[in-house]
């Protein structure tokens, strides 16, 4: 017998409604962003303007993301926490590194001073790291919370597999040098990958 | 491990979200445990014996 909630699963939700759609937004927005900037065709200041408006999608990924949870008939109260945080981290954090590359631009700083300016975008990503700490104590859903820890697992897999190559291959100078704050990014893709992965493993096994 | 929640749940008549209500978990759980991807932990194993009303061992066999 399939329920009121099993029905409105299936119902699939306009092109919009998907949390993928914004995601793949973001990315596309980040990465046209990114080719203007290098390519010299926007300064640094509408550069920092337009990834405050790229991350404003967060806003209706996340919802759309709730939504389908909703629509499956379990909303994870740990999972609206994190991302109510993350939200708020992730908003920190363009407002933290526009900050900061601004007034380094602009301003003489002392060693101290930028120290302190450094620390404008690397608190909000300590936040990301302690909500994603959170979210696995919080979990009550033992499958669920298991599934987060070896996405976990699997993005620091990455990054000690990435780094390793990429730090010896910058040893004997075939490649450039990366800065160390790639390690976080890297290794919350591979998270996010992984939990498309088993998400979708998951997905295939399921009842109709 | 092998498991007979699928049986048990279909001489109900529960859909895997009737069941995930019950036991208080996502309807993802339930399927992860279904189809052997996820073994339960004993606390979680204990509360599907006794949404049944069976014992463990009639629910969960030995590969």
């Amino acid at each position: 017998m399939r329920g009121v909630s099993e029905r409105a699963a299936d119902a699939k939700p306009g092109i919009w409604g998907r949390p993928g759609t914004w995601a793949g937004s973001i990315f596309a927005s980040f990465a046209l962003i990114a080719g203007l900037r290098m390519s010299d065709a926007i300064d640094a200041t509408t550069g920092f303007i337009l990834m405050v408006l790229a991350m404003v999608q967060l806003v209706p990924m996340v919802k759309a993301a709730v939504a389908r949870q909703r629509a499956q008939g379990y909303v994870s109260p740990a999972i609206e926490r994190y991302n109510k945080r993350f939200l708020f981290a992730s908003f920190g954090y363009v407002l933290g590194l526009g900050l900061a590359v601004t007034i380094n631009d602009r301003v003489e700083l002392g060693q101290g001073e930028t120290v302190l300016i450094a620390l404008l975008p690397i608190i909000p990503i300590f936040a990301m790291i302690w909500t994603m700490a959170r979210y696995i104590v919080e979990e009550q859903d033992e499958f669920l919370r298991h599934r987060a820890i070896m996405a976990s697992l699997f993005g620091l897999g990455a990054v000690l597999a990435l780094g390793t190559f990429w730090g010896f291959l910058e040893t004997f100078e075939v490649v450039p040098h990366i800065w160390a704050w790639w390690v976080f990014p890297v290794w919350a893709i591979g998270m996010g990958l992984a939990q498309c992965w088993l998400s979708f493993r998951n997905r295939m096994g399921a009842e109709e | 491990m092998n498991n007979r929640l699928r049986v048990l749940r279909a001489e109900r008549k529960w859909s895997q979200q009737d069941l995930a209500e019950r036991l208080e978990v996502s309807r993802q759980s339930v399927n992860a445990i279904e189809t052997g991807r996820y073994d339960p932990s004993l606390p979680l194993a204990f509360k599907i014996a006794e949404v049944f009303d069976l014992a463990i061992e009639e629910i969960f066999l030995r590969d």
